[in-house]
């Protein structure tokens, strides 16, 4: 055979690798990774720069003391953990059971059953709420969320239900872990459902138009067909929606109480981490044991933080086998 | 046959009452919020608020406007959301055309995850060191780089999670019609997923604008227009703060008003984006 | 091409903003006038105040520019302790390690700390007619011993639960608050705590049970001189008798700075608002303070303060020239 030929083709000589594409391709590559390694900088900075703040406090008292104590009057040079890292927990629990429902449904409405103008409104929608500002959610809960829980929910529960153990509790005030709940779940919803339509959105049409082809109610399509495909998918959403519940500060340190006491009920106050910093960040820096603590709390959300995003990628890929990446 | 198909019809009903509730409450919730928002921030609203700057006694009831802090705001989400998306969109095509299944995909993605749940006063901390460190003062520079880390990880992960839906088999056709995984990701992917990723920026621009933590310390605040980099600059979310934190109702009301303004902008922003990429809907396949 | 015009659109905005963020204006200047810019951050408290005296200062001196941005007081020291910021303010008294690391600082205007309660409280005409003493304020707010409104008042058959609000920022008002009470800083006070100082009040506003304690200007409306509807100010017993005299009974505006300035109201939680730079000012950070100190304090009764007393604030001028 003739290795010429006479046809009018883009007789390019070169091997692939050299042409211009394909160098271009390769340069991307390496640009484009340099890019990636950016965030994985930006956690080793900032843990490198929490480290070296909070040393002043860590190599004076006990690491084990410090997450355990339940005593926190820095000025006389007590600073124990456990209360804020537990009201951590619950405000962060309680928000996600509150949204993750609602959201999962919100969104399955949306994307399978709702009508094309409603789709459109809710975009928009969406994206405001999530750019109203967190300090804006926490007056809304002062004004609408406290006096409910303060004026009607207890009340009732003290008169009607009694003491039940995850409920009753000494805190007569609305303020607490359910308003802190209440206010980051609405906050966090928005993100969920948006993330996790788009991704319900996303799934081929063909799929599910085979299912509904086999006789399948457009929820057993949603619910045998679609969702597997996009656990993951929706396991990033949720933790997407987990990782902003407990990034958020502002609106949780106006509703929440910020008690430095481990809350043993729903309606107990509680500190979360993010208000203990953002509460007192700023103030304390004329006081180096101060600000180290403050710092140190601010490492141990960070290693909080990790081990949840460890953890679900984990389960998430016990779940998967190897088709998760 | 009938049982069963009348069974699974009630199952479904049922979900239909428990979706539209969820809808709802969500849809009632927020708009609780957009009401509060409204009415209070409306009867505040006027045309000073919006042109003008404020005025020594502004913070006392006198007059003048938050000019200064929606420019700043406009200057610094924006400044802030372009960088993000110039770092975060190639790591966002990199995850999904160049690394299918590699480990370090999976170490990106974790650590996209762990910075999208620190707090932006963590973040308001590091850049306030940082900045300190390198003898910066609080400026609108300061604000735009705090707030491009801030919405880094929350448009790169969305993006990515959208882009991973991309169906397969337009890649793959890319692919064995001689594409390089380059031209795969410029060309094809972001056509075809356009509408997420915008999405995904709205998402990140949103949550960098309303935020007040990240740039208290790192912007700063002042009364004039922002006209430097280098100086400080006002936010509309710190306007918010402080009017809220004054004694004088007037103020606090201001303060209302500011955030309309803010949902406003955002709500501006997102029609038209959404309406851009709709014009461009053409191109994706479905 | 979509692509592309993202890209051209994005880059045109971005050099946009670079070219117009890089121009800076330089103020007409008249030779030998002051000029320059003068950054402040601090106490919301003094916001307020600042914002008021740089307009009346930039009257006078047209070419000076101010930076004014609030934080909390703390903020305000460390700004200018590290040199962020050229005044901080600080509405609260300077401590120790603060000065060792070069904090220089004077008076410039008084306010004080008033405890309130609702004016539904079921105990009110005994609160009215009796005052609370200091002591039984530290079993309510620092050791909590008193739990319920009728232990406040002698009358142990009302069980009304007290209901105790606090700040949840660190605060210069709950610290001076704390002092008073025998507590050593605000992590001593016991209680909900509730961000800002409107947002205290509007606690006790929405809670008949609830006390409280807010400044001079947030205690009082400013605009009509009385107190906020719903609130009324706890007259704190200091002389000890069991009634609450003519002195210590505060209820409009006008009173309570009569009580601030004249020291018959306690201090603490009477309290010297002070500004920090570091180290002795000079220039035109100093002429402004010296400004604040003389003519600036015809402008501080209309924002909720008390001037400072005439040998203070000479005191203060020796102190900065």
């Amino acid at each position: 055979m003739e290795t010429e030929s006479n046809l009018s083709v883009d007789t390019n000589k070169k091997r692939p690798a050299l042409t211009w594409r394909g160098r271009s391709d390769r340069l991307a590559g390496r640009l484009f990774f340099i890019f990636s390694v950016i965030p994985v900088g930006l956690v080793l900075l900032i843990v490198v720069m929490l480290v070296i703040k909070s040393w002043p406090l860590l190599k004076t008292h006990s690491l084990w003391l410090l997450l355990s104590g339940q005593t926190w009057k820095p000025e006389e040079g007590f600073f124990g953990f456990w209360p804020f890292i537990a009201g951590t927990f619950w405000v962060t629990a309680a928000a996600l059971g509150l949204a993750v429902p609602p959201s999962l449904l919100t969104a399955i409405y949306l994307s399978e059953y709702s009508g094309r103008t409603l789709r459109a409104l809710m975009k928009p929608l969406l994206d405001l709420l999530a750019a109203i500002p967190s300090v804006i959610y926490g007056v809304w809960g002062t004004l609408a969320i406290v006096p409910i829980i303060q004026n009607n929910l207890i009340p009732f529960i003290r008169q009607y239900v009694g003491n039940i153990p995850l409920i009753s509790s000494q805190n007569s005030t609305g303020f607490g872990i359910l308003a802190g709940g209440i206010v980051l779940a609405i906050m966090i919803m928005p993100f969920i459902i948006a993330v996790l339509y788009e991704i319900l959105d996303n799934v081929p049409r063909g799929l599910k138009e085979a299912s509904l082809g086999v006789g399948a109610t457009r929820l057993q399509t949603v619910r045998w067909a679609v969702l597997p495909k996009v656990l993951p998918g929706l396991v990033a959403g949720i933790v997407f929606g987990a990782s902003r519940a407990l990034g958020e500060t502002m609106a949780v340190l106006m509703v929440v109480g910020n008690v430095a006491q481990t809350p043993h009920s729903l309606l107990d106050a509680a500190y979360p981490l993010p208000a203990l910093i953002a509460n007192n960040y700023g103030e304390m820096m004329s006081i180096p044991l101060y600000d180290s603590a403050l710092m140190t709390s601010a490492l141990i959300l960070l290693i909080l933080i990790l081990i949840f995003n460890i953890t679900s990628a984990l389960i998430l890929r016990r779940v998967l086998g190897r088709k998760w990446v | 046959m009938k049982h069963r198909r009348t069974r699974s019809q009630l199952v479904e009903a049922v979900f239909k009452v428990l979706m539209l509730a969820s809808f709802a409450f969500v849809a009632g919730s927020l708009a609780l919020i957009l009401w509060t928002i409204i009415s209070k921030g409306l009867p505040a609203l006027s045309w000073a608020m919006l042109t003008q700057v404020p005025e020594g006694g502004y913070y006392l009831g006198k007059g003048g406007g938050i000019l200064n802090a929606i420019l700043g705001s406009l200057y610094m989400a924006g400044g802030g959301t372009i960088l993000a998306l110039i770092v975060g969109l190639p790591i966002a095509l990199y995850l999904e055309t160049y690394l299918e299944r590699s480990a370090w995909g999976a170490y990106v993605r974790l650590t996209l995850d762990v910075l999208w749940g620190i707090p932006s006063i963590v973040y308001g901390a590091f850049g306030f060191i940082f900045m300190l460190a390198i003898g910066m003062r609080a400026s609108m520079l300061g604000g735009i780089i705090t707030l491009a880390l801030l919405e880094l990880p929350i448009m790169t992960r969305a993006m990515d999670e959208v882009i991973r839906l991309m169906p397969e088999e337009l890649e793959q056709a890319a692919l064995a019609l001689g594409s390089t995984r380059l031209e795969v990701a410029m060309r094809v992917v972001t056509r075809q997923m356009l509408p997420g990723l915008v999405t995904a920026v709205l998402l990140a621009f949103g949550r960098g604008i309303g935020d007040a933590a990240s740039v208290l310390f790192t912007a700063g605040y002042t009364d004039r227009l922002p006209t430097s980099l280098l100086r400080p600059a006002a936010s509309l979310p710190l306007a918010v703060y402080f009017q809220l934190s004054m004694p004088y109702p007037e103020v606090q009301k201001r303060a209302y008003a500011a955030a309309l303004i803010l949902t406003l902008i955002v709500l501006a922003v997102s029609l038209g984006s959404r309406w851009v990429s709709a014009k461009l809907r053409k191109n994706v396949v479905k | 091409m979509a692509r592309k015009s993202w890209r051209c659109g994005m880059a045109v905005v971005l050099f946009a903003l670079l070219l117009g963020a890089c121009g800076s204006s330089t103020p007409l200047s008249q030779p030998g006038a002051l000029k320059g810019t003068v950054t402040v951050s601090g106490a919301f408290a003094l916001y307020p105040m600042m914002t008021r005296w740089a307009e009346e200062f930039q009257k006078i001196y047209p070419d000076v520019q101010f930076d004014i941005s609030g934080g909390g007081a703390g903020k305000g020291m460390t700004d200018a302790l590290s040199g962020a910021a050229d005044i901080g303010m600080v509405s609260r008294s300077i401590k120790p390690e603060e000065e060792n690391q070069g904090a220089f600082f004077v008076g410039c205007v008084k306010d004080a700390v008033f405890p309130v309660v609702n004016a539904k409280n079921p105990v009110i005409d005994e609160i009215m007619a009796k005052g609370i003493t200091q002591d039984t304020l530290r079993k309510i707010f620092i050791t909590g011993e008193i739990k319920t409104w009728g232990e406040v008042t002698g009358r142990p058959e009302v069980r009304d639960e007290i209901h105790l609000y606090t700040r949840s920022d660190a605060a210069g008002a709950a610290e001076v608050w704390a002092q008073f009470l025998g507590g050593k800083g605000q992590a001593d006070l016991q209680g909900i705590g509730v961000n800002a100082d409107p947002g205290l009040l509007d606690a006790v506003v929405k809670d008949a049970l609830g006390i409280g304690y807010n400044n001079l200007g947030y205690a009082f409306d400013l605009a009509t001189g009385n107190l906020p509807a719903g609130t009324i100010v706890v007259p704190i017993d200091a002389n000890k008798d069991g009634r609450a005299n003519g002195d210590e009974i505060i209820s409009t505006l006008a009173q309570a700075t009569e009580a601030v300035a004249s020291g018959k109201y306690p201090a603490p939680p009477a309290r010297v608002l002070n500004l920090v730079t570091k180290g002795r000012p000079a220039g035109l950070v100093q002429t402004f303070i010296i400004w604040i100190l003389t003519d600036g304090q015809q402008y501080v009764s209309e924002a909720g303060f008390v001037q400072l007393p005439p040998e203070t604030l000479s005191q203060a001028l020796d102190k900065v020239k």
